[in-house]
């Protein structure tokens, strides 16, 4: 009897030791299986307060404008050199005037702002106003403190643009309303939602490649030509300074 | 002291006297200043209108037309569009008004004035909407439509809601330097 009892508590799994091992290999069998995936997530909560923060972001972020600027200053003055070297049309790249908005009509029938600009800082009729985003309008008229700028929504504005995928010309139209209309005068030009639309290198009015706005909706009702509504980059309901720009055609 | 009080009086004299002429003088700044707070969808209400109101009531249909084609002319300077012209519409509203006679009971002049804007702006409107259809029958102006309804309600409903405490206040006020004149 004491004998059959000695043989039972010798065997391996009454011992409690056993199951701990027997358990700790099952859980690391599990972590490997996991591929540590326990591991990484414990790391991720206590490593939390030593991440790159913010101040990292904005770091990188000021060096990606840094690059960019330069980029675009040395590319500026690439396209500068090759269409002087084609004798292209050139907008003039010295002359800025920056101005600041001091009336705004820019709902309703009239849709023009006035800027505290005029005839005594050099603002002449004819030159174009651009603001962040791109082209606001044409300055119509000057006082001697002041110039009144036409904007392309006016139903006044008519401009030669150009639609760069399909490369072709079109006839911006304001309309009155926020979305001036484009029109296409060829029943097969493949314009497309989220066309990128620019002052054209044609135009007499313009210098070529300011940017105005995207395509927003395609009516393709007529037949003899195609109609896009264009979304604006420049808004000019909140943009409070503008530069202005001596044309040279 | 007295050279002062002299000039001090003649000073009121004069104001009192030209209130109407000085108000007259607001609207183009009002025009430009063109407060987007005040505005509903973009649109403004029809600054002129308030003014021209009273001033026709008070001084009759040739006079209201006169002053509607003065104003029609400064405002026209004022906008760049120089294809269209608010003076039809504002020749026409100014000659209305005064045909219109003062109403004695309080409340129901105050809904008047703003009924009468609101009718004076949609004729505006209108007008304004078929000199741009005209010029535009060409080409595209069945796109012209649609923001010109919005444009022409939009600014109806805001002279009509705007009107009757604007034009009662000057009713009151130019009323008040006739009787101070006579």
């Amino acid at each position: 009897m004491l004998g059959i009892r000695r043989i039972s508590t010798s065997r391996w799994w009454h011992k409690k030791k056993n199951w701990l091992f027997f358990a700790i290999f099952l859980l690391l069998t599990f972590v490997r299986i996991s591929k540590g995936a326990f591991y990484k997530d414990f790391y991720y909560f206590i490593s939390k307060p030593f991440w790159p923060g913010q101040f990292q972001k904005e770091i990188v972020l000021e060096s990606i404008d840094q690059e960019y600027l330069i980029k675009l200053n040395l590319l500026k003055k690439d396209n500068l050199r090759l269409r002087q070297i084609l004798s292209l049309q050139e907008s003039s790249n010295d002359e800025h005037i920056s101005a600041a908005v001091i009336s705004r009509k820019t709902g309703g029938w009239w849709r023009q702002i006035i800027l505290n600009k005029g005839s005594k800082d050099g603002v002449e009729i004819g030159n174009i106003v651009i603001g962040p985003g791109g082209l606001l309008g044409r300055v119509k008229n000057t006082s001697l403190f002041t110039s009144s700028v036409t904007l392309i929504t006016s139903p006044e504005s008519k401009l030669g643009v150009w639609v760069d995928r399909i490369q072709t010309n079109g006839l911006l139209i304001g309309l009155g309303d926020d979305y001036p209309s484009l029109i296409l005068y060829s029943e097969d030009a493949d314009i497309k939602v989220g066309d990128f639309v620019s002052s054209s290198p044609a135009s007499t009015l313009l210098p070529p490649n300011i940017p105005i706005g995207i395509v927003q909706s395609i009516d393709e009702t007529l037949k003899s030509k195609k109609t896009a509504k264009i979304l604006l980059l420049a808004k000019p309901h909140v943009i409070d300074w503008v530069q202005i720009l001596e044309v040279n055609i | 002291m007295g050279a002062n009080f002299g000039s001090k009086y003649l000073m009121n004299k004069f104001l009192t006297k030209k209130l109407s002429i000085i108000s007259f003088t607001f609207i183009p700044i009002i025009y430009l200043w063109h407060p987007n707070w005040l505005g509903f969808l973009g649109v403004q209400p029809y600054w002129p209108l308030f003014w021209l109101l009273p001033w026709s009531m008070i001084n009759g249909s040739i006079n209201g037309l006169m002053f509607g084609l003065f104003l029609g002319l400064i405002l026209d300077s004022l906008t760049l569009n120089e294809s269209f012209t608010q003076i039809p519409g504002l020749i026409f509203c100014g000659f209305l008004f005064g045909r219109i006679k003062l109403h004695s009971d309080f409340l129901l002049g105050h809904f008047r004035y703003g009924l009468i804007c609101s009718l004076g702006s949609f004729l505006c409107g209108t007008f304004y909407f078929l000199q741009i259809l005209f010029r535009n029958f060409s080409d595209s102006n069945f796109l012209m439509l649609i923001p010109s309804v919005k444009n022409t309600l939009a600014e109806v409903f805001l002279t009509g809601l705007f009107a009757p405490f604007i034009c009662s206040q000057l009713l009151r006020m130019f009323n008040f330097s006739r009787r101070k004149i006579q």
